[in-house]
């Protein structure tokens, strides 16, 4: 899969900084929103296969 | 003309039983189009026996025989009442739902048991006989289908065909039973403004369709102007709002330029050509006029013996047609804001935007939709951009695109792929991204109205030796007005003067932080090396997040349960 470069630098880590796993987590994501997807298009095909057979990105990757 | 040579004559044998043919088809009140794909993979239309890409909707006898597309148009001025036009709105629809101004001027649509349908004289002798909406649509799709079979030398099998964004379901299945009937099977009926997305997507790389934006197009036709705000994310497509106009469109244009010539032949030879036949007449030599104004600069109108015995000549020139036609324009733009409002977005949030639709051609409408956006917005239209597409042929473009796509599947296989379950998905209602930079700023990296699940990879640099932090947040969109003061120039004389001094508003479209998820720190990173962070959101709206350094074992993957209220 493609993947976007991005030209501004990560900021540095705060020296404050002491968690053990180097992963905290703050909050989940805000709820989603029920829209229709138009079912047209080649991606869209390549998103109902990977329903159907309920198969992740990287199982389809590897098809 | 109704005699078409049997295309079955040229079927080659191997082509019989197993080879689907399939073509795109885009079905219009005022015109239809058909298209195919090439073996490699490039939609073109098809041009009829008559040599038109746009073949007007209109259906007309003389006696037994049955006239289709330019030639039944032109009967619109000697056989009105046995033409029938703009029909393709009635179909699916009761009588008493029905809007019949169109067919003024053509056969009017009667009430059968509550199904619109039309009193015609199908046979040689004066007898005359009720055909229903659905019996017009067959004809129509039939002679459609017999011109794509003639041109490619094989029977046509399949079909998808495009609809308006607000044709219902009893719509839907009356044209699928209508195209039956004609042994045309439709495999799948897909949206006018998605299947002109198609069609401009078609020719770009995997890559260039993958860029998410939103999408404004506009598609506006002869009786009604439709404009759809699509979210393209990842290649697909969600319609995030629409607007429609049923009164608004190229014969409004048309009605203006007959208003124009007939004020002008009133001055000349006091007599008015807007009734019956004459108006008939003007309208379609308006019409052409019209067509030209989108090319050139001036037009000229002649019609013989228009009223009372009096031949008329006369030529227009656009800014003339501009200045009679601005209320219709105003009508266009004030449409296409509508739908940006309608989506809750701002125009700063379209990316792009596709004009659709035979009136699409005029250069005035091009050029005032283009001024609402920032000049970085491609408009794409014959007006505003040269790499722009013909407006008239994106829907049976992207029709053709999407029946090539689909031709090898099973019939479940298309059902079980447009059901709900698999359409119907959750998107995201904030942008998902990453903290960067000394200032903070925030990185996209999924939009928002993201269909879920989905994955974003990004590659970011590091600046400096040492640890940094990946700080996954929510964004959320604002639009920072800024007041300007512009330069006063002395030289100018008083009113201009006084427009100058005012400030100018600058508008400008913001990202800001607006939650933090989750931070995951990377330790002992080297200088100019480079961090790929890997987020994916599952359909539950769990956020997995991997972050590593390129080249080295430094890694850190963390997992966002989802929220309770999203479960």
């Amino acid at each position: 899969m493609a993947f976007v470069k991005i030209s501004k630098p990560l900021p540095a880590l705060p020296e404050d900084w002491n968690s053990e796993s180097n992963f905290i987590v703050h909050s989940p994501l805000s709820p989603a929103v029920h829209r229709n997807l138009s079912p047209a298009g080649p991606h869209f095909l390549a998103h109902a296969r990977r329903k159907r057979h309920s198969r992740t990105f990287s199982e389809d990757d590897r098809i | 003309m109704s005699g078409n040579p049997s295309p079955s004559l040229s079927v080659s044998p191997e082509f019989d039983d197993d080879t689907k043919t399939v073509i795109g088809i885009a079905f219009g009140n005022t015109t239809s189009s058909i298209a195919y794909t090439t073996p490699d993979g490039k939609a073109e239309v098809i041009a009829n026996e008559e040599g038109d890409r746009q073949i007007p909707s209109v259906i007309s006898w003389v006696g037994s025989e049955e006239y289709h597309g330019t030639q039944a148009k032109l009967h619109l001025v000697r056989n009105a009442k046995n033409t029938v036009a703009y029909f393709r709105d009635f179909l699916g629809k009761k009588y008493s739902e029905i809007d019949p101004t169109n067919s003024h001027n053509s056969a009017h649509p009667m009430d059968i048991d509550g199904v619109p349908s039309f009193n015609l004289q199908q046979a040689d002798d004066e007898t005359a006989s009720t055909v229903s909406i659905n019996d017009i649509t067959t004809r129509h799709l039939i002679r459609l289908r017999d011109s794509a079979s003639d041109f490619l030398g094989r029977k046509v099998t399949g079909a998808v065909i495009t609809v308006p964004t607000d044709f219902s379901d009893t719509q839907k299945e009356a044209l699928v039973a209508a195209a039956k009937a004609g042994e045309l099977e439709v495999l799948q009926i897909i949206h006018e403004p998605v299947a002109a997305v198609l069609a401009y997507a078609a020719r770009q790389t995997p890559e260039e369709q993958s860029v998410d934006k939103n999408i404004l197009v506009a598609d506006l036709g002869g009786t009604r102007c439709d404009a759809a705000v699509v979210a393209s994310r990842g290649g697909m497509y969600t319609i995030l709002a629409t607007a429609h106009d049923y009164g608004l469109g190229g014969l409004k244009l048309d009605e203006v330029l007959v208003d124009h010539f007939s004020k002008e032949f009133i001055k000349k030879h006091k007599v008015d050509p807007r009734n019956g036949r004459s108006r008939a007449k003007l309208r379609l030599e308006a019409e052409g006029t019209k067509r030209t104004l989108s090319l050139g600069t001036s037009a000229t109108i002649s019609i013989e013996s228009l009223a009372d015995g009096y031949d008329f000549h006369s030529t227009v020139n656009r800014l003339r047609y501009e200045l009679s036609a601005k209320k219709v324009f105003d009508q266009i733009v004030s449409l296409v804001e509508n739908v940006v409002k309608k989506a809750e977005l701002d125009l700063l949030d379209i990316g792009e935007v596709i004009l659709s639709g035979g009136t699409s051609h005029t250069p005035k409408i091009a050029s005032r939709i283009a001024a609402l956006f920032p000049g970085s917005v491609p408009v794409n239209a014959p007006a505003t951009l040269t790499t722009s597409l013909n407006p008239s042929e994106l829907s049976a473009r992207g029709a053709a695109i999407q029946a090539s796509l689909i031709a090898e599947f099973d019939k479940e296989d298309i059902e079980q792929s447009t059901h709900p379950a698999v359409t119907v998905a959750s998107h995201l209602s904030h942008p998902i991204g990453v903290v960067i930079g000394e200032d903070n700023s925030f990185q996209t990296m999924l939009e928002a109205q993201t269909a879920v699940p989905a994955r974003r990879i990004a590659q970011f640099g590091v600046q400096a030796d040492g640890d940094v932090i990946v700080r996954i947040c929510e964004g959320i969109r604002e639009i920072v007005v800024a007041k300007v003061e512009r330069q006063v120039n002395g030289e100018k004389d008083e009113e201009e003067k006084e427009e100058e001094e005012e400030e100018e508003e600058e508008r400008n479209r913001v990202l800001k932080v607006h939650k933090i998820i989750a931070e995951a720190a990377l330790k002992g990173v080297k200088k100019g090396g480079k961090v790929e962070v890997t987020i994916n959101v599952g359909s539950d709206l769990g956020l997995n997040v991997a972050a590593r350094v390129i080249g080295t074992q430094i890694g850190v993957r963390g997992e966002v349960k989802p929220g309770a209220e999203s479960a």
